[in-house]
């Protein structure tokens, strides 16, 4: 179970606030709004307004924001990372040096904007999948990507896929660790202080877990076939969605505060440049 | 016509080397409705192919095997077939579908294109019957092995089957998880009156049966209530219980020859302490 454990990364945490309410379309929505807005546009004002939102988010949905920020661990190394190369690649006025390294004006605020847009995306999708439970994103995925059946894009065998793999991440983890122990109590060397040690003897991990996946997905699919299952939809997930009031109102703000000032800015640069033409 | 009929029935398939290897041979078995059925036989001795041909998981090389009157050969029939005829594996883990238990019983329904009501009706009733309602909005991976199994029994139940077909489901499970499953089918074939056919090499799961059908090599070799076969074959080691009543019978108690269970043991013997005193 120690396993389970570890994946802490946006783990689905119950809850009775209104965010967990949102039906699972609304957050997917305004999920996709934001990041479209963040990985478009660099200006100030988008990154703002989107950082207001998503702690506007947060604050809502009465999950605490250290257990949030817990997840981010590593990644503040790349978000640091990016900072400092922001600060000193970039040209313009130099603020300060130090050695053979410049930092300039313009690179702090490139970094500062880099940092916020990474913490977006971290944030925003953390959110999602803490408030949203698995088989509620995997119903509200299958319903936005209704319209693609049209397409020939097989949506509901792709929602089914999620659906199996859900159910089969803790029955793969604890086989997982009884090969791990198996092998460790015939003196597999997991803890060798060689990195390509350990290496080679998590392969023996793996390819047993590779083998006896492939005989649980054979069960499956003969156990799925005489349940009479055919690839059609899978509606009792689909169709307990409802959308409400409350999800045009936050469907409405999110879009408000993440493609407005997007649309706005890109107008007034159009005019902008219009006028330009003109002289 | 009602019930299932093997006729004639041949399984051929290749083996890893390419040779063909006969996993039934021209067997002949009639099941009739509402009856308690036993299958046992070794490892190889074609107990899972039997069972597959029962709901055109397989279809036969040669000959025909009917489902209240219906082809398994006909695919216009397979979807009616595979509704009437349900079926148990051995791994309660490699058969369950779904992260949340009442999503998993629906799934089957759900297959059958029923309404919404009618699949909220049948999840009800399903987890009424096998006793799992407070369960429900967990995960399956919570759950004991045994319970596993009876989700897994409860999931095919929800499509309203005639026949259950259990392929060794016990054999993964604990002794407790056993009894329950055991002591669940008998209940389900007598109340419900569900055609069981449960496949084990364990005798003692077996001893409730009606009938107990004896799989040697692809040959159906003994078919006879489970009294007859522990006592007059001795290709079947019999359960405890029968062994002991016949020692009891060698020592000069006259037991019933018909004893299989503990509850006829017990009446058994009831009776004899009454006719003697």
């Amino acid at each position: 179970m120690k396993m389970i454990k570890r994946m802490k990364l946006g783990k689905y945490t119950p809850g009775t606030s209104i965010i967990h309410q949102l039906d699972p379309r609304t957050k997917l929505l305004g999920w996709l709004a934001v990041v479209t807005a963040i990985l478009i546009s660099y200006s100030w004002p988008v990154l703002l307004l989107n950082t207001g939102l998503i702690f506007m988010v947060i604050y809502l949905s009465k999950t605490s924001l250290s257990s949030i920020l817990h997840g981010i661990k590593w990644l503040w190394i790349i978000f640091i990372c990016s900072f400092l190369a922001q600060c000193i690649y970039t040209q313009g006025v130099p603020l300060f040096s130090l050695g053979p390294l410049t930092v300039t004006v313009e690179g702090v605020f490139r970094g500062l904007s880099t940092f916020l847009r990474l913490l977006i995306l971290f944030l925003s999708s953390t959110i999602l999948t803490m408030t949203t439970s698995p088989m509620k994103l995997a119903g509200g995925l299958e319903s936005l990507f209704a319209p693609l059946i049209h397409l020939g894009v097989p949506v509901n065998q792709f929602a089914m896929l999620i659906t199996i793999s859900l159910r089969f991440i803790p029955t793969l983890l604890e086989e997982a660790e009884t090969i791990t122990k198996a092998q460790k109590s015939r003196g597999a060397p997991f803890t060798s202080p060689k990195k390509l040690v350990r290496l080679k003897s998590s392969l023996a991990v793996l390819i047993p877990l590779v083998v006896s996946s492939l005989q649980r997905a054979t069960d499956l699919a003969t156990a799925m076939e005489s349940r009479c299952y055919t690839g059609g939809p899978h509606h009792s997930r689909t169709r307990k969605l409802r959308f409400c009031r409350c999800d045009l109102a936050a469907l409405l703000i999110s879009i408000t505060v993440s493609i407005l000032p997007l649309l706005c800015i890109y107008g007034m640069g159009l005019q902008v440049q219009s006028l330009q033409n003109l002289r | 016509m009602q019930g299932i009929q093997l006729q004639n029935v041949t399984k051929e398939y290749a083996n890893s080397q390419g040779q063909k290897v006969c996993a039934l041979k021209a067997v002949n078995l009639s099941i009739r409705p509402g009856e308690f059925v036993g299958i046992a036989g070794k490892n190889g001795s074609g107990k899972t192919t039997l069972a597959r041909l029962l709901n055109g998981l397989l279809l036969p090389s040669d000959g025909r095997v009917i489902v209240n009157g219906m082809d398994t050969r006909q695919r216009r029939y397979i979807k009616e077939i595979r509704r009437q005829v349900a079926m148990v594996f051995q791994n309660p883990d490699n058969q369950l579908v779904s992260p949340v238990i009442e999503e998993e019983i629906a799934f089957g329904p759900e297959n059958l294109d029923l309404t919404e009501e009618e699949i909220e009706r049948r999840v009800d009733e399903v987890l009424q019957i096998v006793g799992l309602s407070e369960l429900r909005h967990l995960s399956p991976h919570m759950l004991s092995g045994g319970q596993k199994q009876r989700v897994a029994i409860a999931a095919v139940l929800a499509m309203r089957p005639a026949y259950l077909v259990l392929d060794e489901p016990t054999s993964m499970l604990d002794q407790t998880g056993r009894r329950g499953i055991l002591d669940y089918l008998r209940k389900l074939n007598r109340r419900q009156g569900i055609t069981i056919i449960l496949i084990s090499h364990n005798m003692e799961d077996l001893a409730g049966a009606d009938r107990i059908i004896l799989l040697q090599e692809g040959s159906i070799v003994y078919d006879a209530p489970p009294w007859e076969a522990f006592n007059r074959e001795n290709k079947i080691k019999p359960p405890n219980i029968v062994r002991l009543a016949q020692m009891l019978r060698k020592s000069g108690y006259l037991l019933d020859e018909k004893i299989t269970t503990l509850e006829q043991m017990e009446n058994s013997i009831c009776r004899l302490l009454k006719s003697t005193t």
